[in-house]
């Protein structure tokens, strides 16, 4: 059954798709505002902690990683979404993907700032973050080039250069769009100069799909690149029994890909249900083509989580037993460790077998939230177990309780993402115009006997 | 917008007579008599079989059993034929699940290499006697304890494991050839024609045969592949890892079935080559089959850099004294050539190559750099398991099993005759039952290319033509 709508006329496709950037969607202001309180919030805890030292958040001996460092993976995760959506999708040439694209590459921006922000919280003196750069030579200062956490910032910085560009390139035809319809003087200047003088001549055009297509080649191994140096930070030193293991950059990948796809899934879902006319761009086929690739994404993300356990195992090293005994059986994180399992895999997956589900925006709405709970805790159960287990010549083995300090913060990257996306979603289109266009003059219908079968057009 | 399969307006559009001439086409290609150059190559490679027969019943005369070191060639051409000939299937599932048109031309070819299989299992039995018990006391995730686990656990698991695969590959190869099989038991004469009605399996081509058929071929390309990951994760899980104290590298299982899918790759690439050189098929298999496949061995080289240096990384930056042995024992030490020319023929290669178009947009390119692929996977083999299994205490209660101290790591093994007749035999051995098995069923998949027929049409856009391709849900 198709249920595909082609609509011809790109003056109906234009309205449907920037009613959202030429007006105001009713309960735009009231949602910006609630985001914004949250931000307010996490902004004076944050304010609190520079004043008092990093000591009001719950770290301490021998736990000095905590929640911060739990929500940097997790959104780095998180932003791996843009990438595997937009360019793997693109270079696949997988039709389905073109409106939801733009979303998925917002989401990146955006999460990379969030994940950003917690190595901020994190630092007892954030104000000398810059010592990471060789910044004066004179006096010396060269950072380590040896150590995991110089090629972090390089990494995600590399990552969130590329990925702008992505977005920006991608963003062209659509702000030209904008300048055109745009009444105020203002507006029109600004859209202007931001779309580079854009008038969809055929050069423009090849230069546009040709930069897209490379930037997708390029912008793929700093993805990987990134989330393998985080993964780093943890496997390569050996203090850690559970951290050290080879599987780490492989797994924290895979597992980064299943909470992003998920996440652009639960914004697929908002889109239809928050602006008006999405739906007629995102439909059931949509949801159905990302909950099959979330099922496989999701059961090779088992297989390398079943690998890095059973190996921890073989090891028969008693340090490394004791912490799979704290993490799996003791009290609070047995606990967490089965929430974590049922929601990140075995309550999502019997579900997304079932094409209903896949098909149903609230059903995978509420199915991709459960993974990213799940995804969150992992990255909670990978951290914290691991510092927090008794280990030889430690004097203290106290427990970790994250601070409010820390909760707070913690919201604050999500409401921070939130109206990220909402502000963008303000000034430029989340769905992409011309991806949209294009895919309706692509699309066509053959008919074979009595079915009738999707097709499209292949150059 | 829709439009009709069958409108006689539209010329381009093949009708059911060309259907009938693609069968007969094919069929013709299929059942013409071998060639005095397929007969040349097909007793060569027997000879060479039957050498490599020779030099397993002299080494098992010489050596026995007993000597683990010297079976380590023996392990590494098993584990090259299940990394290459057993993945290749693959290379027809993944793109038919993606329903992807342009695995049509390649889909059998790929899957027929499931039926060497057999020489896999074959190949494998004899490590069944190389490996001991559990009882020696060497690390394994079977968590040994005496009397609470059977001893020899590891060997009726990756028996079942590699006999699984091997029996699911033929499913799949025959469940696949069905409707193929019909129109052969319906359009050839002699022994062809009996061997096919009995395949056929009294195949009419109803719409249920159908419906059933496509179903069964999904969840046994889907069994397919799950099992060959667990083949490879058993086979280094038993049979590699715990015969070198200390190796702990949870990543390893998945690079050894992952190496597989580049070799599967890499294994179908020269097998087009061939096909369309010589097989006849030039008009079936063109460049957009050896684009769309240097593609995917771009992508698989550029994994396969990742994968090894995921696990190179934290061992070499962790600096444990038994890490480092493990890598002075695979890479550094006495396998440094093998290594780097692995390193050479499977990364470097590919990648400097593959990144062109216009060498993965011709019919030369892609197959050329396969070669380089596969000479890399065995030498890769031979690195890690002729290593692994000349590493000294496995058997032996009183060596310790947890730790490998680098003054202790062995020198290279240097091949003696035995172990190179058992190579190439092995080899020839796959090549051959490969090239026979082409002969009863038909190497180019009929019904999946008379279905493109149904799928593909042609029209114009604007200025130029372009190709409608329909994609059924």
């Amino acid at each position: 059954m198709q249920e595909h709508i082609q609509i011809d006329d790109n003056k109906q496709i234009n309205n449907d798709l920037l009613s959202g950037v030429l007006s105001w969607p009713k309960w735009h202001l009231a949602a910006a505002s609630f985001l914004a309180l949250v931000i307010a919030t996490g902004l004076g805890a944050y304010g609190w902690e520079l004043n008092k030292g990093v000591g009001v958040a719950g770290i301490n001996r021998p736990v000095y990683w905590g929640f911060y460092l739990a929500n940097f993976v997790f959104w780095i995760g998180i932003s791996h979404a843009g990438i595997m959506v937009s360019a793997i999708l693109r270079l696949t040439q997988a039709e389905w993907r073109r409106p939801v694209t733009r979303a998925a590459e917002v989401l990146t921006l955006f999460s990379l700032l969030a994940a950003l922000s917690n190595i901020f919280f994190h630092l007892g003196r954030p104000w000398r973050a810059f010592w990471i750069q060789p910044y004066d030579f004179a006096r010396g200062i060269w950072p380590n080039v040896r150590s995991p956490f110089v090629w972090d910032p390089a990494a995600i910085g590399t990552y969130l250069i590329g990925s702008s560009l992505f977005v920006y390139v991608a963003l062209l035809p659509d702000i030209a769009v904008i300048r055109d319809k745009s009444k105020g003087k203002v507006a029109k200047t600004v859209y202007g100069v931001l779309c580079l003088g854009w008038r969809g001549t055929p050069r423009q055009w090849k230069l546009q799909a040709v930069s897209g297509i490379l930037l997708s080649a390029l912008v793929l191994p700093v993805f990987v690149s990134v989330h393998s140096i985080v993964s780093w930070d943890f496997a390569v030193q050996i203090g850690v029994e559970g951290w050290h293991s080879t599987i780490f950059a492989p797994y924290f990948i895979i597992g980064a890909i299943h909470s992003g796809v998920s996440a652009v899934a639960m914004v697929m879902a908002l889109m239809v249900w928050m602006w008006k006319g999405y739906d007629k761009y995102i439909r059931p086929d949509h949801f159905d083509a990302i909950g099959r690739l979330l099922i496989v994404v999701a059961t090779t993300w088992f297989f390398f989580f079943a690998l890095e356990f059973i190996y921890a195992i073989y090891t028969l090293e008693e340090p490394e037993l004791a912490l799979r005994e704290l993490q799996v059986l003791q009290w609070p994180y047995g606990f967490l460790f089965i929430v974590f399992l049922l929601s990140s895999y075995f309550i999502p997956i019997p579900l997304w077998l079932f094409k209903n589900v896949r098909k149903s925006a609230k059903w995978m709405f509420w199915t991709t939230i459960l993974v990213n709970i799940g995804m969150w805790l992992e990255r909670f159960l990978i951290i914290i177990p691991g510092l927090a287990r008794r280990q030889a010549f430690t004097f203290d083995w106290g427990t970790y309780h994250p601070s409010i300090i820390e909760i707070l913060l913690v919201a604050e990257t999500f409401a921070f993402v939130a109206l990220g996306i909402l502000v963008f979603s303000k000034v430029f289109p989340l769905v992409p115009l011309f991806d949209v266009k294009e895919g309706m003059v692509f699309r066509d219908e053959i008919k074979v006997g009595r079915i009738t079968v999707p097709a499209s057009i292949r150059e | 917008m829709t439009r009709e399969y069958q409108d006689s307006n539209d010329p381009t559009i093949r009708d059911l007579s060309a259907s009938s001439a693609l069968s007969r086409e094919l069929l013709a290609i299929h059942n013409r008599s071998c060639g005095t150059m397929f007969r040349t190559t097909a007793f060569v490679l027997a000879g060479l079989f039957i050498l490599g027969v020779i030099g397993f019943v002299v080494k098992i005369i010489t050596d026995g059993p007993e000597d683990k070191a010297s079976w380590g060639y023996h392990a590494a051409v098993f584990a090259f034929i299940i990394t290459t000939a057993s993945a290749a299937p693959i290379v027809a599932i993944a793109p038919r699940m993606v329903k992807a048109h342009w695995r049509r031309s390649i889909s059998r070819a790929a899957e027929l290499w499931a039926v060497v299989g057999v020489l896999s299992l074959v190949l494998f039995l004899p490590l069944l006697a190389v490996l001991p018990s559990l009882a020696d006391g060497r690390r394994t995730f079977w968590f040994y304890h005496p009397g609470e686990v059977p001893e020899f656990t590891p060997h009726v698991w990756t028996t079942l494991a590699i006999l699984g695969l091997t029996v699911l590959g033929l499913a799949l190869v025959w469940m696949s050839s069905l409707p193929d099989m019909a129109l052969l038991r319906d359009n050839s004469s002699g022994w062809k024609q009996g061997m096919a009605r009995r395949l056929a399996f009294g195949w009419k081509g109803t719409s249920r045969q159908w419906f059933i058929q496509k179903h069964r071929l999904g969840i046994l390309g889907a069994f397919y592949f799950m099992m060959l990951v667990f083949a490879h994760f058993m086979i280094v899980a038993d049979f590699l890892m715990p015969l070198v104290p200390g190796w702990i590298d949870a990543l390893f299982p998945a690079t050894h079935a992952f190496n597989g899918l580049q070799a599967g790759i890499a294994t179908v690439l020269i097998t087009m080559f061939f096909l369309r050189k010589y097989g006849g098929y030039r008009d079936y298999i063109g460049i957009d089959q050896f684009r769309s496949m240097g593609k995917l061995l771009l992508a698989t080289s550029l994994l396969w850099v990742w994968f090894w240096f995921s696990s190179f990384n934290v061992l070499w930056y962790g600096a444990k004294p038994s890490e480092q042995a493990v890598l002075e024992l695979l890479m550094v030490g006495p396998y440094l050539p093998i290594f780097l020319a692995v390193f050479v023929t499977v990364f470097i290669i590919p990648f400097f190559t593959m990144i062109w178009n216009p060498v993965r947009r011709s019919t030369w390119g892609p197959p050329l750099i396969a070669v380089s692929v596969l000479i890399g996977t065995l030498l890769d083999r031979v690195r890690l398991y002729v290593a692994a299994y000349s590493v000294p205490g496995i058997g032996d209660p009183k060596i310790d099993k947890h730790e490998l101290h680098i003054g202790d790591v062995p020198s290279a093994v240097i091949p003696n005759v035995s172990d190179v007749l058992i190579v190439v035999g092995a080899i020839a051995g796959a090549i051959l039952i490969y090239m026979l098995v082409t002969r009863i069923i038909p190497v180019m998949n009929i019904w999946e290319q008379k279905e493109l027929l149904l799928y593909k049409v042609h029209k114009s856009f604007h200025r130029t033509e372009v190709q409608i391709l329909g994609k059924p849900d």
